[in-house]
């Protein structure tokens, strides 16, 4: 009698970790960055060049990766609360998307600037018309380290 | 003398004319927003993406999109995970891409302030596959810039996206997608 119990007691436990699991697993939000390291850090300018010479293999080796992306503002569109890094005299451009849910805004950066962001790099959007340059995409992005 | 230097300036004139008129053929944007939602049974799936390019060429109505898959931003990460590994696929198919024409472009007044309904026809490229696709939208011309939206449907089966049997009651085969995007002249 008393094994039985013991048993079912088990069974209900495992039912409740696995429920609580689920839940957990259900609800968990997408994660902010500030606090996760950067897999890598690179130059904007270097990083779009690398994507240039070789998209594919260069896709292999940071995609789903957190990216430091270290360079010069070239615009702030702040109503997309995006941030441009990279030459002013190219069209080409490492696209920063800032994190909404981490107060992160593009508040008083500057053209010009010399700054560091880190984010979750989307991929390489590959200019096919050649009027409006290649850019990398990064999201949930902030800035500093 | 004199005579030169007038024809020299008008000849200035005309050529920084025909300049500014080349350069307000083409409209663009680097920061669309797309949102898509699907309502399923149980919850709404929902994601956003804020770095859409879109290209339209006023002169011939050409219009075409880019979006990089992973740049969709879902609520729930579980979510955004399934949509990237299980349904498009982002690693194999990274980028969807538009391409079509405004059907009635000569109805739309670049030049003019205005609001323009738009029908647009092109082929929607997504998860390897590609389909003919049609939608209103409207065009406000504002400014020298213009304000682009647009609404459509279209069905994961149709881009042989598979839905997992254990989910599928909790999601549509329905998507409803939804555009909006404000293009700035194109200085070339």
């Amino acid at each position: 009698m008393n094994k039985k119990r013991t048993i079912i007691g088990g069974i209900v436990v495992v039912i409740a970790l696995a429920a609580g699991y689920g839940w957990y697993q259900y609800n968990r939000t997408v994660q902010g960055l500030a606090n996760v390291s950067a897999d890598f850090t690179v130059n904007a300018t270097d990083l779009i060049k690398e994507f240039v010479s070789s998209e594919d293999a260069t896709n292999k080796k940071y995609l789903n990766k957190i990216l430091s992306v270290k360079g010069i503002v070239k615009n702030v569109e702040a109503a997309q609360n995006t941030v441009v890094l990279g030459d002013t005299s190219d069209m080409s451009g490492v696209r920063c998307v800032l994190d909404s849910t981490a107060n992160t805004t593009v508040g008083s950066l500057q053209k010009g600037a010399l700054i560091t962001i880190k984010g979750a790099i989307t991929g390489f959007n590959k200019d096919e018309t050649g009027l409006l340059g290649s850019d990398v995409q990064l999201n949930r992005c902030v800035i500093g380290n | 003398m004199s005579f030169l230097i007038k024809k020299g300036i008008i000849s200035c004139c005309l050529i920084l004319m025909a300049a500014s008129l080349m350069a307000q053929d083409k409209f663009f944007t680097k920061s669309g927003n797309i949102q898509f939602s699907s309502k399923g049974a149980i919850e709404t799936i929902e994601a956003t993406h804020r770095s859409v390019t879109c290209v339209l060429d006023s002169k011939t109505g050409d219009i075409q999109f880019a979006v990089l898959m992973k740049g969709f931003e879902f609520k729930k990460a579980l979510m955004q995970e399934h949509f990237n590994e299980n349904y498009v696929e982002s690693d194999k198919y990274p980028k969807a891409e538009f391409r079509g024409q405004i059907v009635n472009n000569s109805e739309v007044n670049y030049t003019k302030d205005g609001t323009y309904t738009v029908h647009i026809k092109g082929k929607l490229t997504l998860h390897g596959q590609t389909k003919d696709v049609e939608a209103d939208g409207k065009i406000t011309v504002k400014d020298g810039k213009l304000q682009a939206a647009s609404k459509l449907k279209i069905l994961m089966s149709d881009y042989d996206i598979d839905i997992p049997g254990t989910v599928a009651q909790n999601m549509s085969d329905t998507i409803n997608i939804s555009v909006s995007c404000t293009l700035e002249p194109l200085k070339q």
